[in-house]
């Protein structure tokens, strides 16, 4: 007991004293995770629209495969895009193993399924008239898909901030993608991981402290959104 | 004289599923004419207006707009599209203030300068003025009825298709929404009405083309003393 | 056609976007200025590599990226050309690498040891064996519990080599693999009151807040030299041959020597300098 309480007394302590390597690390996993985000979101958003208004053979098997894909465990998805991008995988002429990229390409390959099923069930739900009237309103298709988009941003919001959830908390893709090299690819969870195996559970908590806060602050987002949606409609 | 065509349509065919909806269903609309559409519930009058308005596709048809010759109907529905709206019978209300709304039928090319005073006129052909930044999400049926036209008018598009635009009026909206149909007329729009209460509309419509069994059964003439030029022969294939 | 069209135009789009986003990352991926370094998790968590690189970096502009994994996976990394340069200690592992190609040859860097580390009654009573074998062997005759790493590391394999020495072989209920690192190792060790054998420097690092005493140690047996090994270029043409011959150059050359002697831990010296001078003039332009 008297382990924890001082291991969380220096964690405040080194939270609040604005210890250099902590904040690095806090940056490294925002900065990451916020791009892998930013990667994901127009193409899975765009597949979300496509599997929810289009009708094309194979429309069900793409929207179960990618329900399906939600829940590989990271590692899995970690391990094989290690294989693909060492270099003597097929991707290896890339160079991205133990870079930032190859951790923000594992944390895309996570946030995709969980952005297509949510982005899908949201369009999917959606009022097919709004992008009839739209359109008949003489919008172009680029201009009704927007207002599609717009009309279901609580939908889709959700969507993104369950998304940053999963990526922001994951350590095994990043750890093997990223190879949690300091000051690099070191981000909160695999230096999470890293701390408690080297003894040094004060670093540990402050930075689960983190990530519990960010969880919340996501949590709380989403169920504000979810209730927004719920109105709209 | 030949009566000016604004569109005709010939051989267009549509079925859901192993059910024909549309089987071979051929007819005109004359400029600026007012046809009703009428049909038994599920006789395919909301099919036939989206296939027209290019929401669905037909199965095939062919089609002739105005000055140009006859087309299959996927070459012709771009021009289509362009042309032709459709309203629905329960209007889809953009989340947003009315004015949203309205602003969005205009377009972002229109600049906000020319805008306002189109959508202040708009809210005043629909006595609406005083809702202007309400939430059109929370408007009622009539008022979206309402909105709804104002935004079609602002669009103007050459021709108007109309589902049931008077269903669940009351008498007083109904009148207005007469009111504005008689004005769109008046301008110039082609308008397709499709209901179940001829009554509301004589004096409006000078055609009427009744869906059954898939097919344009019956057409009616309906002469308006009030708009010129009387249209006849409305049924007849018309391949020149 | 409108769902159709926009679908396809808006996502080649967004390819070509990202295979130009690809591609510039793929060209700013690997900066030249960048050596890779697979090493091991116990080298990396003595603080040493933090104590040593910022001085190579600054007198040599490089910048080191250290990757810290198990021993097995240190060289597979290596022999995969996904690192550019190893610092192992599992010496018959690292002469397999070079021999089959994958690394151009091994220098000796430095040497530290292990210690078996036990509870502090010592229940197996190891202390004041004769040589670690017999210290082994009290440790099974007793049945005492046993961390192994169990994770084909440096450690786990000097480990099993020496229960090999021993003449014992380590199963049973006693006998526990936890597939950890070294400090994960250690703290179940202490959770459990069992022994295990530790490198000395993860051991210094962590026995303040550990109820383990050193039971058994200064063997020669348990000595752990650290070999350095560049990935051979001709087997992998990308790799950052130059920046790992400079690490190494600076590892074994005076002044990553002095350091490393220099470095200690809890005021006790960790690794001994072990450079050949025979390896050092190899290397002298
Ligand atoms: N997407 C669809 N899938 C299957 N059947 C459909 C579909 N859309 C319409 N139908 C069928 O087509 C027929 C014509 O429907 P439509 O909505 O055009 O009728 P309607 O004349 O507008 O009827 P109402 O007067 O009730 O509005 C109906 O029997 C309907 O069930
Ligand atoms: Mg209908």
């Amino acid at each position: 007991m008297s382990a924890l309480l001082e291991a969380t007394e220096k964690a405040l302590e080194l939270l609040i004293s604005g210890d250099e390597a902590l904040w690095q690390i806090i940056a490294i996993s925002f900065k990451v995770s916020g791009s892998a985000i930013l990667i994901a979101t127009p193409p899975a958003l765009l597949i979300a629209f496509a599997l929810a208004y289009l009708r094309f053979p194979g429309r069900r098997v793409l929207v179960s495969l990618f329900s399906t894909l939600l829940s590989v465990p990271a590692v899995v998805v970690g391990l094989t895009l290690y294989l693909l991008l060492s270099n003597r995988g097929p991707l290896g002429d890339w160079r991205l193993l133990f870079t930032q990229s190859a951790m923000v390409v594992g944390q895309i390959a996570l946030a995709f399924p969980i952005l297509v099923a949510m982005g899908h069930a949201a369009l999917q739900s959606a009022d097919k008239r709004a992008w009839e009237t739209a359109r008949t309103l003489g919008a172009s298709p680029l201009r009704a898909f927007f207002v599609v988009i717009r009309e279901t941003r609580f939908g889709l919001l959700a969507a993104l901030l369950a998304a940053y959830g999963r990526i922001i908390a994951e350590v095994g893709a990043s750890m093997m993608l990223g190879g949690n090299i300091l000051n690099y690819t070191r981000n909160i969870p695999t230096a999470i991981a890293l701390e408690t195996s080297k003894g040094e559970f004060a670093q540990g908590i402050a930075l689960g402290a983190i990530l519990l806060l960010l969880a919340f602050t996501l949590n709380g987002l989403l169920h504000y959104v979810q209730g927004k949606g719920v109105q709209m409609s | 004289m030949k009566p000016e065509y604004h569109l005709q349509v010939s051989q267009l065919c549509k079925s859901h599923g192993r059910r024909l909806i549309l089987n071979e269903v051929e007819f005109s609309l004359p400029k600026g004419s007012c046809t009703l559409l009428t049909g038994e519930n599920g006789a395919g009058k909301t099919t036939l207006l989206r296939i027209l308005a290019s929401l669905e596709k037909p199965d095939r048809g062919r089609l002739r707009l105005a000055e140009q010759s006859w087309q299959p109907w996927r070459k012709a529905r771009r021009m289509l599209q362009q042309r032709v709206m459709y309203l629905h019978q329960h209007p889809y209300m953009f989340d947003g203030t009315v004015e949203y709304n309205l602003r969005f039928a205009l377009g972002s090319r229109v600049p906000q300068r020319d805008a306002e005073p189109l959508i202040e006129k708009a809210l005043r052909l629909i006595g609406m003025e005083s809702f202007r930044k309400t939430s059109a999400r929370t408007l009622s049926g009539g008022e979206r009825q309402r909105v709804a036209l104002a935004r079609a008018w602002l669009r103007s598009p050459q021709v108007m298709l109309l589902d049931e635009p008077t269903a669940n009026l009351d008498y007083e909206s109904r009148q207005r929404t007469l009111e504005l149909l008689q004005r769109l007329r008046n301008d110039g729009m082609t308008l397709v009405i499709a209901s179940h209460d001829p009554l509301h509309f004589e004096g409006l419509t000078e055609q009427r083309l009744h869906l059954q069994a898939g097919r344009v059964e019956a057409v009616e003439l309906n002469m308006n003393p009030a708009t010129q030029p009387a249209n006849v022969i409305l049924m007849r294939r018309d391949y020149a | 056609m409108s769902y159709r069209h926009i679908f396809v135009r808006i996502f080649s789009l967004l390819l070509i976007a990202l295979s130009a986003l690809q591609f510039s990352v793929a060209q700013a991926g690997e900066p030249q200025q960048v050596i890779r370094l697979a090493t091991t998790t116990s080298t990396d968590n003595s603080g040493l590599l933090q104590a040593l690189l910022p001085h190579f970096e600054k007198s040599s502009g490089y910048k080191v990226h250290v990757i810290a994994v198990g021993t097995g996976k240190a060289l597979r990394m290596g022999r995969d050309g996904d690192v550019d340069v190893v610092l192992v200690h599992a010496r018959k592992a690292e002469d397999k690498f070079v021999k089959e190609g994958f690394g151009e040859r091994r220098f000796s860097v430095m040497y530290n040891d292990f210690v078996l580390v036990g509870p502090a009654d010592d229940p197996a009573g190891v202390r004041g064996s004769r040589d670690v074998g017999d210290a082994f062997r009290k440790i099974a005759r007793h049945k005492a519990p046993f961390i192994s790493r169990g994770d084909d590391s440096g450690t786990h394999k000097k480990e099993l080599s020496l229960w090999k020495k021993a003449g014992v072989k380590p199963e049973g209920q006693w006998y526990r693999e936890a597939g950890q690192g070294m400090g994960k190792v250690l703290q179940i060790a202490g959770e459990l009151g069992a022994y295990t054998l530790t490198d000395r420097g993860t051991w210094l690092a962590y026995q303040e807040k550990l109820p383990l005493r050193i039971a058994f140690e200064g063997d020669p047996l348990l000595f752990n030299p650290y070999g350095i090994i560049a990935v051979n270029p001709k087997l992998h043409p990308h790799v950052n041959h130059d920046g790992a011959m400079a690490l190494i150059r600076w590892m074994i050359g005076k002044e990553g020597q002095t350091r490393i002697a220099a470095f200690t831990l809890h005021g006790q010296q960790l690794f001994k300098p072990d450079a050949k001078a025979d390896e050092v003039a190899l290397l002298k332009p």
